[in-house]
């Protein structure tokens, strides 16, 4: 348990740090750039806090992984939600045309990113689900 | 790809994470291996061969 109490006071320590030089860095706004700093910075500060003091305690890594089922799964989710994604990228970009609409780029581009990654994701678990049942 | 990797396995008293242990993969692996669901790479299958002593021919038939 103390692992993770370290890990999280690496993860603040480093994120408070980051925020604090993005802040003074903009001194007209210093709480909105340290905050933005704070939220970029904590998700990579967290996880190296993480491998550094929980990964070697906890997590026990299999000598062949590679050669596990669990990479063909990955490998066949991935395959799938990519032609998922082209398949979708295709029609919006039809109907776009067709009816010619005008749209922000940003959020379209941020819903295939988050698209890709659920259907990966649900496709992963239905294979292993299909595979182990 | 047919095996008899779960005779050989009970064989030796060994449960599936034994023998995932032993080979260094996932109990996942044994056991899509052992139902036939998935082919092991040739790396994989000479392990489980030198685990159990034989060789792949003596594991895998092809179907």
């Amino acid at each position: 348990m103390h692992h993770y109490v370290l890990a999280i006071i690496l993860g603040a320590i480093l994120t408070i740090a980051v925020s604090v030089l993005v802040g003074a860095s903009n001194p007209d706004d210093f709480w909105l750039a340290a905050g933005i700093g704070a939220l970029c910075a904590a998700y990579p500060a967290l996880s190296l806090g993480a491998r550094v003091f929980v990964s070697n305690n906890t997590v026990i890594r299999d000598a062949h992984g590679e050669q596990s089922v669990e990479v063909q799964w990955m490998r066949q989710a991935g395959a799938g939600a990519f032609l998922d994604v082209l398949v979708a990228t295709i029609v919006v970009a039809v109907v776009l045309a067709i009816g010619r609409f005008q749209i922000e780029a940003l959020p379209v581009l941020l819903g295939l990113v988050g698209l890709s990654a659920l259907d990966a994701g649900l496709r992963y678990l239905a294979i292993r689900h299909r595979a182990l049942k | 790809m047919k095996n008899n990797i779960a005779e050989r396995r009970a064989g030796r008293s060994w449960t599936q994470a034994d023998l995932a242990g032993a080979l260094g993969v996932s109990r996942q692996t044994v056991i899509s291996i052992e139902r036939e669901k998935f082919d092991p790479s040739l790396p994989l299958a000479f392990l489980i061969a030198r685990t159990f002593d034989c060789t792949i021919e003596e594991i895998f038939t092809a179907e």
